[in-house]
Parts: structure tokens; C-alpha cells; sequence
């Protein structure tokens, strides 16, 4: 039987798999079609109808399941729907075990979110570390701009106030009003 | 026995922080095999479990070979604990060990959530096990599904007959 405990090792696992079967877009369909619109339907319902609140809901709801130690921080305003993720319960397992075989594990999220939020009319600002921490921003997708300075929506849970967040080595990948794991930003 | 009284190290080779997984991975595991049945039919979905099977699993297969029965005993219990929702028990014997599901946590869970659940789904088991089975020179037979099912894990020795496909249940809601 294929577990829970473990899942985001076979997951993970998994990604590689399609890659070499099928290439990057068999991936991405995977992100999209498997996750988006099969698994995560209780997640794409809430925020169809819901929008903001009901990314609250979701989250609120399973990244507590997820990780119970609360190691992240949900902000809404009206405006923008924030997440600051201090200690990623998917990323920090594989980390903690040392499994790695697909390129970018962190894609997998804008994989399935990205194609959620474009069809519930928002866009996305994120970046992740690589190391368990990242932050997302939606807005509505008429919406124009940059994201938030450090600190001006979550203020001290801000994850880019981490001294570890950018710290030497660290390679950040970033997103701008974006819907599609492909619209990473070229590394600076 | 209650695995989490046992005063032993775990046979779980990758460990989280928490002791139990969150249920609703199992709706992507259905939705995963879904895809990939879509995409590919029932051999290129057969092929993804071998080589999960060979692969992922290579740890816990190279400590089934190393430890035989005991050890396989264990690993079960030890996951079957770490899984939320499920009624399992696991009798090791001298030559195999069976585990008998009284109710499957994946398929009580897809339930709760009124999930589709893809009918091939019990089958996993079943092609899953036999390929981390092979690896540590054991076998696998699968008896049952769609919620309660028997695992026998077994050494060559014990001769358990070839796996009859119609002892597999489909899966449904």
C-alpha cells in the first residue's frame, strides 16, 4: 500500500518518473489535471466560489493538518491573500531525508495552484528558497504593481525577515503576477 | 499489538516530525493513479508501480532481504501505525506474514470524502508489493479489496499459488 506518512517522497519520486516517461509537460498535466483539478478539488471549489475566504479556508485547514507546529503565517487583507512559510512540512520531509530526484520540488505548488488561480481570477507573486521557506501573494488578476515590501503585509512573520532566508548559497526562484510554474523568473 | 509500545527503533526509513501522515495525500494517491490509468492504460500504470516498487522502496527491500519475516512483520506494523484511520493486524508465521485489513484507512478515507475511487485502485497493492516482494526475495498475494483485505508476504518456500487476479475486488465507493 502507498502511505500518507511518507507521501511527499513518492511524490516527489513521482515527478521524476513523468519526467523521464514524458518530458516536462507530462509534469506540468500532472500539476494541472491530477492535483488541480482531481485531488485538490475541495481546495478548487472553496476558492472558485469563495476567493479569498475560501483560500483562507483551505489553508487554514490544511496546512494546519500538515503541520501541526504551525510553522506559517496566513494574511488577508482586501486586497492580497498572503503566505508566509517558515518551516514547509513537504519540503523540510524530503530535506530531513535526504530525497532528491526532480529538479525543483517547490514548482509542484504553482503547478497546481498557478492553474487554480488563474481560473479563480487571481495572479501570484512567490518565491521559494529551496530550503522550506517561501512566501505567496494573490491578488486579482486586474491587478497591476509589484508585490509587498519585506514586512508590510505580515509584518514580524514576514519569511523574508528570516536571516536564513537569502542567506549565502541559498538560489531563490521568484514569480510576478503569475499562473504557470513555466513563468519562473530567470535567476539573479 | 499496539506498535507505538513497542520499545524498538522504527522500520520506517523515512520519518517525519509528526507520528501520523494527513489523509488527504490519499485523495492525490487516487487521483495519481487516475491520471496515469487515463494516460497511459493499465500496463503503463502497472510499469509506474514496479518501478516505484524497485525504486522508492529500495531501502525497506534491501531491509526485507536482509531481515526476512521479522523485519517485514515490523515494517508493516510500524506503517500501518503511522497511517491514520485504519484496523489492521499483522500475525508473523514461520515462513510468511499476513496482514489482515480490516479496514483500509486509503479507502475509508476516499469514502469520507466522496471521492471517485479509480476501480483498478486495490490492484495496487497487489503489483506494488509483488515488485518490493521480488526485490526481497520473497512473494506477495493480495486476497480481497474495496475496504478489508489479506497481505501475505511469504518465503519462496512457503509455495503460496500464483496471484489469481479475481481474488482482487474492484474498488468503488
Amino acid at each position: 500500500m502507498i502511505g500518507c506518512y511518507d507521501f511527499c517522497g513518492h511524490y516527489e519520486w513521482t515527478f521524476d518518473w513523468l519526467e523521464r516517461t514524458g518530458g516536462h509537460d507530462l509534469v506540468k498535466a500532472y500539476w494541472n489535471e491530477a492535483i488541480n483539478q482531481d485531488s485538490q478539488i475541495h481546495a478548487r471549489n472553496l476558492i472558485l466560489a469563495e476567493g479569498f475566504d475560501g483560500m483562507a479556508k483551505y489553508w487554514g485547514h490544511t496546512l494546519t493538518e500538515e503541520s501541526p507546529d504551525l510553522g506559517f503565517k496566513i494574511t488577508k487583507e482586501a486586497d492580497v491573500f498572503r503566505v508566509d512559510m517558515h518551516d514547509c512540512p513537504s519540503k523540510g520531509f524530503l530535506i530531513k531525508n535526504g530525497l532528491e530526484q526532480y529538479g525543483d520540488y517547490c514548482d509542484h505548488c504553482i503547478g497546481w495552484i498557478g492553474p487554480l488561480m488563474k481560473d479563480a481570477g487571481f495572479v501570484i507573486d512567490h518565491e521559494h528558497n529551496h530550503c522550506g521557506q517561501c512566501w505567496w501573494e494573490m491578488r486579482p488578476a486586474t491587478a497591476t504593481g509589484g508585490h509587498s515590501e519585506v514586512g508590510a503585509v505580515s509584518g514580524e512573520h514576514d519569511v523574508r525577515l528570516r536571516p536564513d532566508w537569502a542567506s549565502e548559497g541559498k538560489k531563490l526562484d521568484g514569480f510576478v503576477k503569475a499562473t504557470d510554474p513555466d513563468a519562473k523568473l530567470p535567476r539573479t | 499489538m499496539n506498535p507505538s509500545l513497542e520499545d524498538r527503533p522504527s522500520e520506517l526509513p523515512y520519518r517525519d516530525t509528526k507520528p501520523q501522515g494527513a489523509p488527504d495525500f490519499y485523495f492525490a494517491t487516487n487521483a495519481t493513479f487516475r491520471f496515469l490509468l487515463k494516460r497511459f492504460g493499465r500496463e503503463g500504470w502497472t510499469r509506474y508501480l514496479e518501478e516505484l516498487g524497485r525504486g522508492y522502496y529500495a531501502p525497506i527491500n534491501r531491509r526485507w532481504r536482509e531481515g526476512g519475516l521479522p523485519v517485514v512483520a515490523r515494517y508493516w506494523r510500524d506503517f500501518f501505525a503511522a497511517e491514520p484511520g485504519g484496523k489492521v493486524d499483522v500475525e508473523e508465521k514461520s515462513d510468511r506474514v499476513v496482514i489482515e485489513v480490516r479496514e483500509c484507512p486509503l479507502i475509508k478515507h476516499l469514502r469520507s470524502g466522496d471521492r471517485a475511487i479509480v476501480k483498478e485502485f486495490c490492484h495496487h497493492c497487489s503489483i506494488l508489493g509483488q515488485a518490493r516482494a521480488s526485490e526481497a526475495g520473497l512473494t506477495m498475494r493480495l486476497h480481497g479489496g474495496n475496504g478489508s483485505c489479506r497481505h501475505t508476504y511469504a518465503e519462496e518456500s512457503a509455495g503460496l499459488p500464483p496471484q489469481d487476479p479475481n481474488d482482487i475486488k474492484e474498488a468503488h465507493l
